[in-house]
């Protein structure tokens, strides 16, 4: 293998607290995924015990022994600083919204503002989570909330759930084939 | 064991479906001299309990879609090379050629025991390529596989701009299906607010649009998908007030969206819904949801690329270098999912436009797959 840049290949996982960034991750990762997690000590949610603090690490082992790792942002916005030097030389961003927490569509705003820079030289593919507990707003409302940032063209907006291996592999091939439409995968 | 019941039972009735002329003499023959009470032939489909198609004929996959879903018949089939023929037919029974008489009658009570396999088609292509088919999930998984021609047909391409008029075969028309039905029951509920039902096939389809646009049913994927695929005669369904569930607790819920695409990307079988222009411009509003929805062939990077700007179908299909009737089916699905916006204030164009999307870099065959496409491979792969 020549390409010693690829080791640094890395596929960006962030969205809400509880969203399933850290299971989606888990579900893809070759290796055990290390993460960070630590007991909720300020009250962000009562749905779970532990929050991931600093990162979640999963790796894609590909054919040839390449790795493309998988980073996870941590949930809590207290965190967001880490945001931006996690993503730095990404491939893209996988961005997950936890629907059973209160206004998930001002959350996703937020999160794009965010990663605004990042997205623009990269792409993002969403995934809503949580949708079999609350499934208010719809998808129908998640693209017009990003029809309105007139964000041209429009990222995949997909029902996931992150315990589904399958529905994250989705939107990561959603994310890839916003990348580039031309792909063929063998 | 089944044979020893059929032998004391009534002769089974028996059709012959895409039978050869001489086929059918022998088999008629044959049947005649040593099976009389064990077999009988019907040219009569609402009599018959079994079928009896040969795989081998061009025409035998087309004849099995037609059974009206309703007759719950079971199937045989024979071929010259069973195995290879199975991987096509999955869910039938297959003999070889010559029939071998005796072994019949056994088969054909064994196929009557399990008129569910009518189902005829794969719930996956078989044979599938490099790509795997995905686990299949509730209602409408993916199966995600490069062998299209169950779902997509072997339409050829039209030319690249518009030469003379396009040939019917490239057209369906909805009301000959039931997205016809469905998708009118969607629309009608909406504008009023009331709940209706498709009714007249043997479960409900439900419409209801408070809180939010939901179709419910107690179909399962594999008796839906065969009856999409049908043409339905005249007068099979009807729209009526929404009478409830018909089955509580078999019933599940779907994004109306997502129902019509499966529905619809069912019939199209690689066509357009009729009086649609293959060469006018259109842009995908929003990406369907794939996690949920029936991913037919190349839907990833036909949403991909078509949601970027306005582009024909045809287009899309060059851009991609893929065979048009990929594109024709999205095209359909897309269209009774409500994800399409029509350039309405723009003359007819004709491809290529000034606002067609760039053309995605080309698939680099044949040279070690780009990082991405490497990527992609192992999540298809690794499961
Ligand atoms: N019911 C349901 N549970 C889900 C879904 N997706 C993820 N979960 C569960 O939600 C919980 C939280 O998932 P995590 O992966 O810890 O979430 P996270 O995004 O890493 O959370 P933070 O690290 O705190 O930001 C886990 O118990 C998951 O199994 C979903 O779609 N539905
Ligand atoms: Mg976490």
């Amino acid at each position: 293998m020549r390409s010693e840049q690829a080791v640094h290949n890395k596929i960006i996982f962030s969205g809400t607290v509880g969203a399933g960034k850290s299971t989606a991750i888990a579900a893809l990762s070759d290796i055990v995924p290390v993460a960070t997690e630590a007991l909720i000590s300020d009250g962000a949610t009562t749905l779970k015990k532990t929050t991931t603090v600093a990162m979640d690490y999963g790796v894609l082992l590909l054919d040839g022994g390449e790795k493309v790792m998988l980073y996870g942002t941590p949930g809590q916005e207290r965190f967001s600083f880490m945001w931006e030097i996690l993503a730095e030389g990404g491939i893209g961003l996988i961005l997950l919204i936890n629907n059973a927490m209160p206004d998930p569509l001002n959350h996703l705003e937020h999160y794009l503002t965010a990663f605004d820079g990042f997205i623009a030289k990269t792409a993002v593919a969403i995934g809503v989570t949580h949708m079999d507990r609350s499934n208010s707003p719809t998808l129908i409302d998640y693209r017009a909330k990003l029809r309105v940032r007139r964000r041209l063209p429009p990222p995949a907006v997909f029902r996931v759930d992150a315990r589904e291996r399958d529905d994250v592999a989705m939107v990561v091939r959603a994310l890839l084939y916003t990348l580039n439409p031309g792909l063929i995968d063998a | 064991m089944s044979q020893n019941r059929s032998d004391a039972a009534a002769p089974i009735s028996l059709l012959l479906l895409e039978v050869g002329s001489m086929d059918a003499r022998l088999i008629g023959l044959s049947l005649e001299r040593h099976m009389r009470n064990k077999v009988c032939l019907t040219d009569n489909m609402a009599k018959a309990q079994v079928v009896l198609v040969d795989c081998d004929r061009q025409g035998a996959e087309l004849a099995l879609r037609r059974i009206p879903p309703q007759q719950r018949l079971g199937v045989v089939g024979y071929a010259l090379n069973p195995r290879e023929c199975g991987t096509k037919f999955p869910t039938i029974d297959i003999l070889g050629k010559p029939l071998n008489l005796d072994g019949l009658p056994a088969a054909l009570s064994r196929a009557m025991a399990s008129p569910a396999s009518i189902p005829l088609l794969p719930a996956q292509p078989a044979g599938a390529g490099p790509l795997v088919a995905e686990k299949t999930k509730s209602l409408g998984d993916s199966i995600d596989t490069d062998d299209g021609a169950e779902l997509c047909g072997s339409l050829e391409d039209l030319p690249l701009a518009p030469n003379s008029q396009v040939p019917d075969k490239f057209f369906f028309d909805p009301e000959d299906y039931l997205i016809g039905q469905l998708f009118r029951a969607v629309v009608k509920s909406q504008a009023s607010g009331r709940p209706l039902a498709v009714a007249g096939l043997h479960r409900l389809i439900r419409v209801s649009v408070a809180p939010v646009p939901l179709c419910l049913t107690a179909f399962r994927e594999t008796r839906l998908r065969p009856i999409s695929m049908t043409q339905l005669p005249l007068a099979t369904t009807r729209l009526v007030l929404d009478p409830g569930p018909d089955d509580p607790s078999a019933e599940v819920a779907f994004a109306s969206e997502d129902l019509l695409w499966n529905v619809a990307v069912w019939a199209a079988r690689g066509r357009l819904p009729k009086d649609t222009d293959p060469y006018r411009v259109v842009r995908l509003k929003a990406w369907p949801n794939f996690t949920r929805v029936f991913v037919p062939p190349h839907a990833l990077r036909i949403a991909a690329l078509w949601v970027r700007a306005f582009a024909s179908p045809v287009d899309i299909a060059s851009r991609l270098a893929i065979p048009q009737r990929y594109v024709f089916s999205f095209y359909t699905a897309a269209q009774f999912a409500g994800l399409l916006e029509h350039d309405l204030g723009a003359a007819k164009k004709t491809s290529p436009t000034a606002s067609a999307p760039p053309p995605p870099p080309p698939p680099q065959q044949g040279r070690r797959p780009s990082l991405l496409g490497r990527i992609l491979r192992k999540l298809l792969n690794a499961v």
